[in-house]
């Protein structure tokens, strides 16, 4: 118990009040210790600590080889891919002129081939992916469901087109003009009354030509309707508001949790 | 008493000049005390037996309704702790939740796969799992290679994941941990499963991602208060109480460095508050 609990705790508590106190103190040992050396212990330890990774992952792959359980084709590819890097790694290098520990990253050689045409272009491909999955995440949240599925969707299209070249062509006074016909179908489907559907849809035509021919039309006036300004203040103010508020709790709830380790309250994370 | 005993000592050390102490740093230092001090006066009270109100969050309560429907659909939960180390807060968060959704999958003899991208969180995870089905007295249901290593590159892990997710089809997919670029890759390809799923994260870029393909997340500070939610140990639910409080100081300070602000602008006083609040 000593030693699975308490000695835990204990590290956990005087290098968590170092860490945090270190913090103030103006001394170069303490300082090098919470910079570096806490961090390359840890280092240290996480590069022991992949044998037992490498180990368990090679006993699974094994294992539905030798079952033959579902799948067990793609568990061949799995332990090939494994021998082969570790004898790129360690045994052939491919290039005798490379010195061993810069072969991993010099031309011509057996890993650096493996690097290059079959990690990357696996990597690449798997993150590519992303644009696909963007793109359908995009088209569920934007499908108007709700009132704040709306607001997303409007602030979506705002913020795209206002970012595309196409968006500064277009007149804030198009914009205005599109915002009648939405307060007139609004109007429709609240009051449900035609006269004063048309009288909204005419009023504010009437409003917006009449303001049009005394300011001379011009393309970013009035900048609140001109979607490159009204998308750059959506984005910097509205958006980072919300971030923020997120960020505050986010912090606040690092600094909670944290304190909680350092001081042995939460403790489950060594067993209850 | 401790408070007080504690405050004493540091007027005395900065009466006899403060050696080696960072004067630039002194208003942190404060605001770090002042908020652990908070959190210890809310532990203790909730140790003394004070009972405090938690609001609902609907992502934790789904986290059990998630084991249920895998249990009746008869197929896995999968269990994503994130593609970083024990060295990040998030990922001994997304440890620590483990060890209640291992609880919940013991109670209902469901079978429990976490794919895990770092060694050490691999070891973690396993203790915390089989600790969990040991606590349900079910230590016979609980294997070695529940908690298993994929690899530490971060697309690789997410290509393992997400053909573990096609192959198995779990009924519940649960990510509670840091993420990146990864996080919508897999939350799509869970959703593509039909798969419930509830996320957690402190990462702030993910979440957008996270609330468009899950069912459920928690956000943030949600994701923190997890482990207290679940758990109910009073000592935790003093900390979300005393995170509370601090939230409030917090949106005080913030208001009020905001009219001093104006204030200072408007040549009222002659002193800035944002020189004074900016930490050097």
């Amino acid at each position: 118990m000593l030693w699975k609990r308490q000695i835990p705790i204990l590290i956990a508590t005087v290098v968590g009040l170092l860490t945090l106190f270190g913090w103030f103190i103006d001394n170069p040992g303490i300082e090098s210790f919470v910079n570096d050396d806490a961090t390359q212990w840890f280092d240290i330890l996480a590069s022991f600590a992949i044998f037992l990774g490498a180990l368990n992952l090679m006993k699974l792959q094994g294992r539905k080889v030798v079952k033959q359980q579902s799948g067990w084709q793609y568990s061949l590819f799995a332990i090939g891919g494994f021998i082969f890097a570790i004898v790129a790694g360690f045994i052939y290098k491919g290039n005798d002129a490379v010195a061993w520990g810069v072969h991993v990253t010099s031309k011509g050689t057996l890993f650096k081939w493996m690097f290059d045409y079959i990690f990357t272009p696996l990597s690449a491909t798997m993150f590519a992916l992303l644009a696909f999955f963007v793109a359908s995440a995009a088209y569920r949240a934007f499908r108007v469901r709700n009132l704040e599925a709306t607001l997303l969707l409007v602030s979506g299209i705002i913020i795209m087109v206002g970012r595309v070249p196409l968006g500064s062509s277009i007149s804030s006074w198009f914009i205005m003009y599109l915002l009648v016909v939405v307060a007139s179908i609004a109007a429709n489907i609240i009051l449900q009354d035609k006269i004063i559907t048309f009288g909204v849809l005419l009023g504010g035509a009437v409003i917006v030509t009449v303001w049009g021919s005394l300011a001379g039309w011009p393309v970013d006036q009035p900048g609140i309707f001109y979607l490159p300004i009204l998308q750059d203040w959506i984005y910097n103010n509205p958006n980072v508001a919300g971030a923020r508020a997120i960020m505050i709790g986010i912090g606040l709830g690092i600094f909670a949790t944290s304190i909680r380790y350092i001081l042995g309250v939460e403790k489950s994370y060594i067993g209850e | 008493m401790v408070a007080g005993g504690l405050t004493l000592a540091f007027i005395v050390f900065w009466l006899a000049g403060h050696p080696g102490f960072r004067d630039e740093r002194v208003v942190m230092f404060f605001a770090i005390t002042i908020m652990s001090g908070t959190l210890i006066y809310f532990i203790r009270l909730a140790l003394r037996g004070e009972e405090f109100h938690l609001r609902s969050i609907p992502g934790l309560k789904a986290v059990e309704e998630a084991v249920g429907r895998s249990t009746e659909m008869g197929k896995p939960v999968l269990y994503v702790p994130g593609i970083m180390d024990m060295d990040q807060v998030e990922t001994v968060a997304g440890v620590i939740i483990l060890g209640h959704v291992a609880k919940m999958t013991a109670r209902y003899e469901t079978s429990l796969n976490v794919p895990v991208s770092r060694s050490i969180v691999m070891k973690a995870g396993r203790e915390i799992v089989r600790e969990s089905y040991t606590m349900e007295g079910r230590p016979d249901l609980f294997q070695d290679d529940m908690v298993h290593y994929l690899t530490d590159d971060q697309f690789a892990y997410a290509a393992g994941v997400n053909g573990i997710m096609v192959r198995e089809k779990p009924a519940a997919c649960l990510y509670m941990g840091k993420f990146y670029a990864e996080s919508l890759i897999l939350a799509e390809t869970g959703n593509s499963i039909g798969a419930i799923q509830i996320a957690g994260t402190a990462s702030q870029a993910q979440i957008p991602f996270f609330v468009t393909a899950c069912d459920y997340t928690l956000i943030g500070e949600e994701f923190f208060a997890a482990s207290a939610y679940l758990s109910q140990k009073p000592e935790l639910l003093g900390g979300l109480k005393g995170q509370d409080i601090l939230k409030a100081f917090v949106t005080a300070a913030i208001l009020l460095s905001l009219f001093l602000r104006v204030f200072s602008d408007l040549g009222w006083i002659g002193w800035n508050v944002i020189d004074f609040l900016t930490v050097q």
